[in-house]
């Protein structure tokens, strides 16, 4: 009997008509998409949760979600007791030089292959574009022998200067960007005498925004996140990066899960802030490294 | 003579332009050189020498490479009792020769108040392996029980847990295109579940698994309360279990993902030509044979290089565990990187750990390889 009714049912569903199955549709993509947010965001709510309780209040049964009471103690404990303060303001010049250099390069070196010719132009893009391939586990030891003979261990040269000879990855995108350009833009430059520079300079780069918007937040956010890099150089821990910083942190403050929270949701801001107000961008970035493969 | 001299200022400024050229690039061509072809070739001679940073590097040839790669397989017979010359086993900690075992076993155990079970007890390793050697894996086939014997068992368990956790990828996959497929219907709110959904792809891991290990924390954390709320066993030790570590790994780097691969396939879904449905539907198809002959065969080079690319990172973990277990318990969570990472720079071991480095960088690249291959074959199916 049960057998029947429910191949009746699903049957049916087939002869609905276009619009009924239409809305069926609908209907089980919302659930589909509103369970699972849900399931990707307690992970959040149990943070920020849990950032809002005072100590004890972790051991409650069942855990309140909205904490009552409701203490910031554990904000301003982590920022004002710790080193955490200090690692998020390492972070940001770490992130923010070594963005900015290998954005610069980066575009300078996408231009060059896209719009200038010269001999061996496409050998040297294969040849760097080759190094995407190159699985970073295999020259960490000697990266990290070649800054010990530059006596550059527990400094931030490690996570910085290499980025200031451009990425691959980085190149490769603003080739694509300027092959893109119209040749014809740089004819008004190239009367009034102007050079490479200049012409890249003032013409090129202002047309490439996008692609340095969208270079800049991976960048940013590559650095921000790193936490083997910094593992292997950084050793003292005044010159840790707040990742480093917070699972420093874990080990000195273990188990007082409420003052860890608030840690993590402070290391979290910059990342959400710029990936909220920035969301375009990385739609973009995500359809180009979707093509890459 | 007006010609001429045009001619050859037009060749210096395309001169010119090729310097110009060549200065834009010099410097990506020195990092190249300095922190990508050169660590390359260094990593490679490193892999034949033994340097402790200290002393000088000394050549040994392919002692380290004998050491990391020489595996041996042992099958390991059950003891022998001495005075019958029975096969043992082993019951509620108790040598039991063969002919007990049916008396035992079944039988309450007087000291714990559980049923008994019995076991073969095999020769210990170091009976059967050769000196040197301990095991790396163990494993029955055919109702043997074998060993596999490694100079560097912490390496291939490490690998095996590795392998282990990236079935994650192929879970998470299915997970991602049910949610692309649901996300490429008529409705509203599409950014805003996008945004939800990619968030965690972008956070730090140091961050997202301080929040992990709250939530698998066994007294007091969300996972067990809730599993408790659907009257499931309700007393995990997430991260403290041997047989609940990688799992729960996996849950946390699913998570993380997700969002990534629902993108790429959303993308994928949006490329599918929709005189594809059209046919389909004209030849009689329904929803579940559009999805078997349109959508997965449209979708079979985002699925590949979804899997690659996952492929590739799970290969490097480090990080997540390396926080949030430290390799525990017993090492069943621990990775190759941690596991080179802690040779190179805990214990010095320069050489040896680039032996193990390419050793993962081989299989790495065998697998990117692999990309570019299959890559080449869809584009011929096309054209």
């Amino acid at each position: 009997m049960i057998t029947l009714k429910r191949s009746r049912a699903t049957r049916s569903f087939f002869f609905l008509g276009n619009r009924q199955r239409e809305l069926l549709t609908k209907i089980v993509s919302y659930a589909v998409l509103s369970v699972g947010a849900f399931t990707m965001l307690v992970p959040f709510f149990w943070m920020l949760s849990t950032s809002f309780k005072e100590p004890a209040g972790i051991f409650k049964m069942p855990p309140e979600w909205i904490p009552d009471p409701f203490t910031l103690e554990n904000y301003v404990k982590i920022w004002q007791k710790t080193d955490l303060a200090r690692g998020f303001a390492n972070s940001m010049v770490i992130a923010v030089v070594s963005t900015v250099g290998e954005v610069f390069v980066s575009t300078l070196a996408g231009y060059s292959f896209a719009r200038i010719r010269f001999p061996g132009r496409n050998v040297v893009f294969a040849m760097l574009l080759s190094t995407m391939m190159i699985p970073g586990v295999v020259t960490m030891i000697p990266a990290f022998t070649l800054f010990r003979y530059l006596d550059w261990i527990d400094s931030w040269k490690p996570l910085i200067v290499p980025l200031m000879f451009g990425s691959s990855f980085a190149i490769f995108l603003c080739r694509q960007f300027f092959a893109t350009l119209p040749e014809e833009l740089a004819d008004a430059g190239k009367i009034d005498g102007a050079n490479q520079f200049q012409i890249y300079w003032s013409i090129y780069l202002p047309q490439a925004r996008p692609v340095i918007a969208t270079l800049a937040v991976l960048g940013f956010i590559a650095r921000w996140n790193d936490y083997l890099g910094p593992l292997i150089y950084v050793r003292s821990a005044e010159k840790y990066p707040i990742a480093l910083m917070l699972t420093t942190l874990n080990t000195m403050y273990e188990k007082q899960w409420t003052l860890l929270m608030a840690g993590s949701v402070i290391a979290l801001i910059p990342i959400i802030v710029l990936f909220v107000s920035l969301q375009r961008y990385f739609v973009g970035s995500i359809a180009l490294t979707g093509i890459k493969g | 003579m007006n010609r001429l001299f045009q001619r050859k200022r037009e060749l210096t400024l395309n001169q010119r332009d090729a310097l110009w050229g060549y200065l834009f690039v010099s410097l990506p061509i020195i990092g190249f050189v300095v922190f990508a072809a050169g660590p390359l070739v260094v990593s490679v001679i490193l892999s034949f020498a033994e340097w402790d940073l200290l002393r000088d590097p000394k050549w040994v040839a392919f002692d380290n490479w004998r050491q990391l790669l020489t595996l041996t397989v042992k099958e390991v017979p059950q003891e022998i009792d001495d005075a019958t010359g029975e096969p043992l086993f082993l019951c509620a900690r108790q040598k039991v020769p063969a002919s007990q075992v049916a008396e035992i076993e079944g039988t309450i155990d007087t000291r714990t108040g559980g049923v008994v079970t019995c076991e073969p007890r095999y020769m210990p390793e170091r009976d059967v392996l050769p000196s040197g050697y301990r095991t790396a894996l163990s494993f029955d086939l055919l109702g043997k029980h074998y060993l596999i014997g490694s100079r560097d068992p912490l390496f291939w368990e490490s690998l095996y847990n590795t392998l282990y956790m990236l079935l994650a990828i192929p879970i998470s996959l299915v997970i991602a295109l049910g949610l692309a497929i649901a996300l490429n219907q008529k409705i509203h709110g599409k950014s805003i579940y996008r945004m939800l959904y990619y968030l965690p792809v972008v956070l730090p891991i140091a961050a997202t698994s301080l929040i992990w290990m709250w939530i698998f924390n066994p007294n007091f954390g969300i996972l067990n309360y809730g599993l408790g709320l659907l009257g499931l066993p309700a007393d995990i030790n997430w991260l403290q279990d041997r047989h609940t570590v990688k799992p729960a790994l996996m849950v946390m780097s699913i998570w993380g993902g997700l969002g990534y691969q629902m993108l790429i396939y959303l993308a994928g879904l949006q490329n599918i030509p929709n005189h594809l449905y059209e046919a389909a539907k004209i030849d009689g198809a329904g929803l579940l044979a559009q999805f078997r002959y349109v959508t997965w065969p449209s979708l079979t080079p985002t699925t590949f290089f979804l899997l690659i690319t996952g492929m590739i990172a799970g290969f490097q973990g480090f990080a997540q565990p390396y926080i949030m277990t430290n390799g525990g318990p017993y090492n069943s969570s621990r990775t190759v990187v941690m596991v080179i990472w802690s040779n190179a720079f805990r214990d010095l071991q320069m050489g040896y750990a680039s032996a193990q480095a390419w050793t993962l960088g081989v299989l790495i690249m065998l697998v990117t390889a692999l990309n570019f291959v299959m890559a080449r074959r869809w584009v011929h199916l096309e054209g």
